[in-house]
């Protein structure tokens, strides 16, 4: 499979999993809140289209309010962001490594700020390897991160306080590394939206029992940011800038990024003395892997919870050799509760979100059941994705697999654009036939990571076609919208530069990935669902409807983003 | 100060500050499981042979922490302590919890599915009577209530089926010894505006509502209610105590987490994918809690970890720390010849510079680094009284510049004895305070440091009475001041009250408000140290400044919901589910439309956004929709066999927004309806269908 995939145009999927990104997701990292990953954000920056952003999220649900410590990076952790940008080479192509130090500038109040000084004050060094890892060169070294925004007496009160705004000390701290990166580390708005409560009681989103009402469940919460936005010549694996990219798809431009956070295995509690009260622990070892994310929620409502630690171990490039975790997506639990066959009764939230059993009258995508492994062979699929010829048995590797052709490939390979990953726009009525180009992020030398591909232009923030659907919109209009759905022609449909092909910040990946996961993928390919017939006057059926207007209610943050870097929003204030 | 003989004393109202323990310490607010928040310690209100110890842990748990929630460490010794006799050394009683969890069904991401419950935790309690040499089991394979993750999970039939209070109250079980326990997560009793506090000082908040940062937040409680027999250093019952105030009944409590000293991460593999880290080494104590606040709001960050370390015996042989509480931080910001007015919202709060000059020379200054009463070292006066060296040596006036070591310090660090001058001064003669007044508490156990100090025989106070107050220990002083039933003479009273903070801790006190009234010297003025302003003409003790110190608040003076009144008296915890945190959207899910085909040319995104409130309804509803772009709209009400029933008629908006359009309902019959909203526009045309219930 994955080797020598030369520059062929491709089409992305709209998959994934589930829910609230991956706070708290696994029972180990779990009680680690220092080292768990939240989200990561991958995207061409709006008001800088020259360059990509990317954004990792650690420490969940900050509680502005924490004193009298407050929360800040740990000094004891390694975060990394990493860049694969090249199927020729294996494992990443770029590391960005993190870390940070603290100190107390007055250890003798109980305060955090006081009097213009700042205790646990925390500064960075950010260094870069762009050989594996095996080097590393430091580009940013005391980087400051801002202190936490207490309030108005602690930040701005000139006498007490450190007497300035919290504008000020949150622009101050966006830096330049020396490899031309812009750089920013420090509290933010947790920029993700979910339903929490909802989702995991067993899956009541939207809820069906509270007289109407949905809730944010991580609204006004904190996290802490890792940004950097990265000049687009300078993540391309032969340093071309994104004017040299022969068309909006092309391959040679799709990034796949990561994020994890590290530990020494062995960590040894020192005995204060009063001589030296504060120790700390002393670390050792090899440096494990305790938390990671690539695309939203894998860990979270993919993975189940006896394989939830060892999944957050495991690297991208390790986990494309696994094949028992590739089960859960194949047969994804959260499919087991849009079947009515098997447990849909039991989630009547959702019941708008029902899977293909038996589209166009041949394909049944329920969970056990074969999906397009009955085509295996078949003269139809020659050329096509699914040739084994052209990919070997990535996509079809057997019986029982339904969803090896959708929301595997969107979590461990991204999708080409090739036929069957072509809008059903222009194929007249065959899934296999050329359709309407719709992206293309195929990286298949890594598992789970967001993918971008970064020649597609940025949707403008203002623009009455933005939608936080991501490429299910953009699949919307690419099938419906006369501007965009006249012929097979390549054409830059608004939110094709949204999730998953990367994640922008507004992108509403909870209600995407449900979607996704009830097949709304497989119907954008021409795939229909059960109600559809060749009589149907639209594609757009009464099925793909409930999945379409399906929402869990909460679809944006609580809060705006800000039009320029780092694009997330200054800390909630803890006063 | 050793052998404390049955002397009846008196307990002062102190301590030091604000948001008791959460996240208090650099080190163990990145161990969440491991800290300590609260620790509670009273006579229990329905069962006065009985006192309930409630120790908190895991701070600020949103209820909706899914998919994990959270739960006890696994790698955790939760530890609570007990003293009850000054000639032994170290802990006479000591409780020891340990958890472990197991997944009924690891092969699905949610937490309970099908009567399954994933991280289930059991527990395993054990109990040493000989300070930690050995240890009993007392109760084996305690159950740990699941969290109260939502109606489906814990009443629906694909989950638990069962209700969340038969869950928590099928959780308290009875220990071999005779206590009763329960372990799990419950509503956080404590209330408190950290914001505010924490922004310098800033409570109550000069601009703006205070805020109980801790409400509808969850904490794991471990709560055992123990016969006073088996606390009673000699197995007493509360009968055989010789007063209210028997020395022989007091008991000091405090607890802690301990983690092995090495912990190795171990790699994971598909066979053994939940393996964790490995453990080995000493057990070293990384959170430790005794009075309220005292590591949050006492000790400087410099200092903090190293406290969390110690034990309360080591800290009685360290000198270090004393100094925070002879000279606290926070009576900087009560002092206007220091930073008081730095502290707009402490100003009510001024610590005695001059008490009773117009009785002894210059007066006694309990301002940071003066002598406060050190002056009257040697003196005849203070023969026979606490501060007399022949009687606990340099215990309580061990230097000059130390104005608190009589008030603050020993609170935290030994109690407070019923001897002169730790009397009301009620029935002090001649403006004195070192002569005999009106009894009032004896707590005293000066064999350990910070520790929370009751004396069991003080009567409960009902919680229905008329008196209750959550100003504790200085409620009962105003009312041993002040109100007739209580200030006539100097015998021994049981004054409403007495069985608050600092003897012991009710789940009610506001020991935040207590705390900071302490550290402005109210403790003092209990016993005839009066304010400032007090004037020998009118010697009238309930002067200005002490009115302005008893009427100071934050403004957050109790828990958001009420307490139970039976064990384990916390609240059940807050529902993943509830209405409680998160931001609230208006959310209607559209009809599920039957699989068959709509026939509509095009769809769009406008017509995703809406929604109809309320509903269900009574008599008429508003429909509210947003548009991306200049459209024609039309809405029509209809049966669920598709009979029209009402319609608008088409309207057109010419830019993009959110409307509304109300919609009388009041003529159709009970039951369901679609509004089935028509949007046009040059994207092309898209329906949504709203279910509507009338009622």
């Amino acid at each position: 499979m994955k080797k020598i995939l030369f520059a062929l145009f491709a089409i992305c999927f709209f998959a994934s999993s589930i829910f609230a990104s991956s706070h708290r997701e696994a029972p180990l990292i779990a009680n680690d809140p220092l080292a768990d990953n939240t989200d990561l954000y991958v995207f061409r920056s709006p008001d800088d289209t020259n360059t990509v952003t990317i954004i990792a999220n650690y420490i969940p649900t900050e509680f502005p309010s924490g004193g009298p410590n407050y929360h800040t990076f740990g000094t004891n952790v390694r975060y990394e962001v990493h860049i694969d940008n090249d199927i020729a080479t294996a494992g990443d192509d770029i590391i960005y490594r993190f870390t940070f130090s603290q100190t107390n500038e007055d250890p003798t109040t109980f305060f955090n700020i006081r009097l213009g000084q700042q205790n646990l004050k925390t500064t960075y060094t950010m260094e870069k390897s762009t050989d594996g890892g095996a080097t590393f060169t430091a580009v940013i070294t005391n980087g400051v991160v801002p202190p936490n925004n207490i309030g108005d007496r602690s930040i701005n009160d000139p006498v007490v306080g450190l007497g300035t705004t919290y504008s000020t000390l949150f622009n101050n701290a966006i830096t330049s590394a020396s490899s031309g990166e812009t750089v920013f580390c420090g509290p933010v708005d947790d920029p993700f939206f979910v339903d929490l409560g909802g989702i995991f009681d067993l899956g009541d989103a939207p809820r069906q029992n509270n007289n109407g009402i949905v809730r944010d469940g991580l609204a006004k919460f904190n996290v802490h940011t890792i940004a950097i936005k990265v000049p687009i010549a300078s993540l391309q694996k032969t340093g071309l800038s994104v004017t040299s990219a022969t068309s909006i798809l092309d391959s040679d431009f799709v990034i796949g990024v990561w994020a994890s956070a590290s530990r020494q295995a062995t960590s040894v509690i020192n005995t204060p003395t009063v001589n030296n009260p504060n120790p700390g622990t002393t670390n050792s070892g090899a440096w494990i892997q305790v938390s990671r994310i690539g695309m939203p929620l894998t860990n979270e409502a993919v993975i189940p919870v006896g394989m939830k630690d060892y999944w957050n171990a495991l690297t991208p490039h390790q986990e494309l050799a696994d094949t028992m975790m590739d089960e859960y997506f194949y047969n994804p639990e959260l499919a087991l509760y849009m079947d009515d066959a098997l447990f849909g009764g039991a989630v009547p939230a959702f019941a708008g979100l029902r899977i293909q059993k038996n589209s166009l009258g041949s394909y049944n995508f329920g969970n056990g059941n074969d999906g397009l492994f009955g085509l295996k062979g078949n003269p139809a699929l020659a050329g096509t994705a699914l040739d084994d010829a052209v990919f070997g048995t990535l996509l079809l590797p057997g019986a029982g697999k339904p969803r090896s052709v959708d929301l595997w490939p969107i979590f461990h390979t991204g999708v080409p654009n090739l036929e069957p990953y072509q809008l059903a726009t222009g194929k007249a009525g065959n899934p296999l036939a050329t359709g309407k180009p719709f992206i293309n992020n195929f990286l298949p030398n890594g598992g789970d990571m967001i993918r971008l591909n970064m020649a597609v232009p940025v949707t403008p923030r203002t623009s009455p076609d933005f939608n936080s659907l991501g490429l299910v919109q953009a699949a919307v209009l690419g099938l419906t919208d006369p501007r965009f759905n006249q012929n097979t022609n390549l054409q830059n449909i608004p939110n094709m530069d949204g999730f998953p092909n990367g994640r922008r910040l507004e992108d509403d990946v909870t209600r995407i990935e449900l979607q996704a996961v009830s097949g709304v993928v497989l119907a954008a390919v021409g795939l229909w669902y059960d109600d559809y017939s060749a009589a149907s006057p639209s594609p757009v059926t009464n099925l793909l409807l409930n999945v379409l207007n399906y929402s869990t209610g909460v679809e944006e943050n609580d809060t705006t983003f800000r039009t320029t870097f780092p694009y997330v929003q200054e800390p909630w204030v803890g006063k | 100060m050793k052998q404390i003989i049955k002397i009846i004393l008196f307990l002062l109202p102190m301590t030091s500050i604000f948001a008791s323990s959460h996240r208090e310490a650099p080190l163990i607010a990145n161990d969440p499981l491991a800290d300590n928040t609260d620790l509670y310690a009273f006579r229990s209100p329905d069962d006065p042979n009985s006192v309930t110890i409630i120790a908190n842990y895991i701070p600020l748990q949103i209820p909706h922490a899914g998919p994990n929630f959270y739960s006890f460490g696994e790698d955790v010794r939760y530890e609570v302590h007990i003293d009850n006799d000054v000639t032994t050394a170290g802990d006479d009683i000591i409780y020891r919890f340990t958890f472990s969890k197991t997944n009924e069904d690891p092969t699905t991401f949610f937490n309970i599915r099908l009567g399954q419950e994933n991280l289930k935790t059991t527990y395993t309690l054990e109990k040493s009577v000989d300070g930690g040499v050995t240890f009993a089991v007392i109760v084996t394979n305690g159950v740990v209530p699941p969290p109260n993750i939502g109606e489906r999970s814990i009443a629906g039939a694909a989950g638990l089926d069962t209700s969340y209070i038969d869950l928590f109250n099928n959780a308290i079980t009875r220990a071999s010894t005779g206590e009763q326990v329960f372990c799990g997560p419950t509503d956080d009793p404590f209330f408190v505006d950290l914001a505010g506090i924490f922004d310098l000082g800033d409570a109550p908040r000069q601009n703006g509502t205070p805020v109980d940062a801790l409400k509808c937040l969850n904490v794991h409680t471990i709560a055992i209610q123990v016969p006073i027999n088996l606390l009673q250093k000699n197995n007493l019952s509360v009968s055989s105590a010789t007063d209210i105030l028997d020395g022989d009944f007091v008991i000091g409590v405090w607890a802690s987490a301990s983690r092995q000293a090495t912990s190795v991460l171990n790699a994971s593999t598909p066979n053994n994918p939940n393996i964790g880290a490995t453990n080995s080494g000493n057990w070293i104590q990384v959170s430790r809690l005794g009075m309220p606040l005292t590591n949050e709001a006492v000790i400087p960050i410099g200092m903090k970890d190293y406290w969390n370390q110690l034990t309360p015996y080591d800290e009685l042989a360290d000198t270090l720390m004393d100094e925070y509480f002879y000279n606290p931080e926070l009576a900087l910001y009560m002092d206007d010849s220091l930073f008081g007015g730095a502290v707009p919202a402490f100003a009510p709060l001024r610590v005695q510079h001059n008490s009773l000059a117009q009785i002894f020379g210059t007066g006694f200054d309990f301002g940071n680094g003066n002598d406060g009463l050190f002056g009257l070292k040697g003196n005849p006066a203070v023969a026979g009284t606490a501060l007399d060296d022949a009687v606990f040596g340099t215990l309580l006036l061990p230097g000059a510049g130390k104005p608190r070591s009589v008030d603050l310090w020993p609170i935290f660090h030994t109690g407070v004895p019923n001897l002169e001058p730790y009397q009301l001064a009620t029935g002090k003669t001649g403006g004195n305070p070192l002569t005999t007044g009106k009894p009032f508490i004896n707590n005293f156990l000066p064999n350990g440091g910070d520790m929370l100090r009751l004396n069991m025989a003080v009567p409960a106070t009902p919680r229905t009475s008329a008196d209750f107050s959550s100003l504790g220990l200085v409620q009962a002083a105003v009312l041993g001041l002040t109100d007739p039933r209580f200030n006539q003479n100097t015998t021994i009273q049981n004054i409403p009250n007495m069985d608050g903070f600092p003897n012991g801790r009710r789940l009610e006190d506001d020991v935040t408000r207590i705390e900071l009234q302490a550290v402005s010297g109210v403790v003092l003025a209990a016993i005839g140290l009066w304010y400032d302003d007090y004037d020998t003409t009118t010697a009238n003790p309930v002067t200005t400044d002490l009115l302005d110190v008893l009427t100071y608040s934050t403004g957050i003076e109790a828990n958001d919901t009420t307490f139970r009144t039976a064990f384990p008296y916390v609240q059940t915890p807050w529902s993943g589910t509830g209405n409680c945190l998160g931001k609230p959207y208006a959310y209607t899910q559209p009809a599920i439309l039957p699989g068959s085909v709509l026939g509509i040319a095009t769809y769009n995104q406008s017509a995703v956004k809406a929604s109809a409130y309320p509903n269900p309804t009574a008599d008429a509803t508003v429909i509210s929709f947003e548009i991306d772009r200049p459209s024609e709209v039309a809405i029509q009400i209809m049966t669920l066999d598709a009979k029209l029933v009402s319609s608008t008629v088409s309207n057109t908006y010419g830019t993009k927004g959110e409307y509304t359009v109300p919609m009388n309902m009041e003529a159709l019959a009970a039951g369901v309806y679609v509004a089935k909203i028509s949007i046009t526009n040059e994207t092309g045309k898209s329906v949504k269908a709203l279910k509507l219930i009338k009622k």
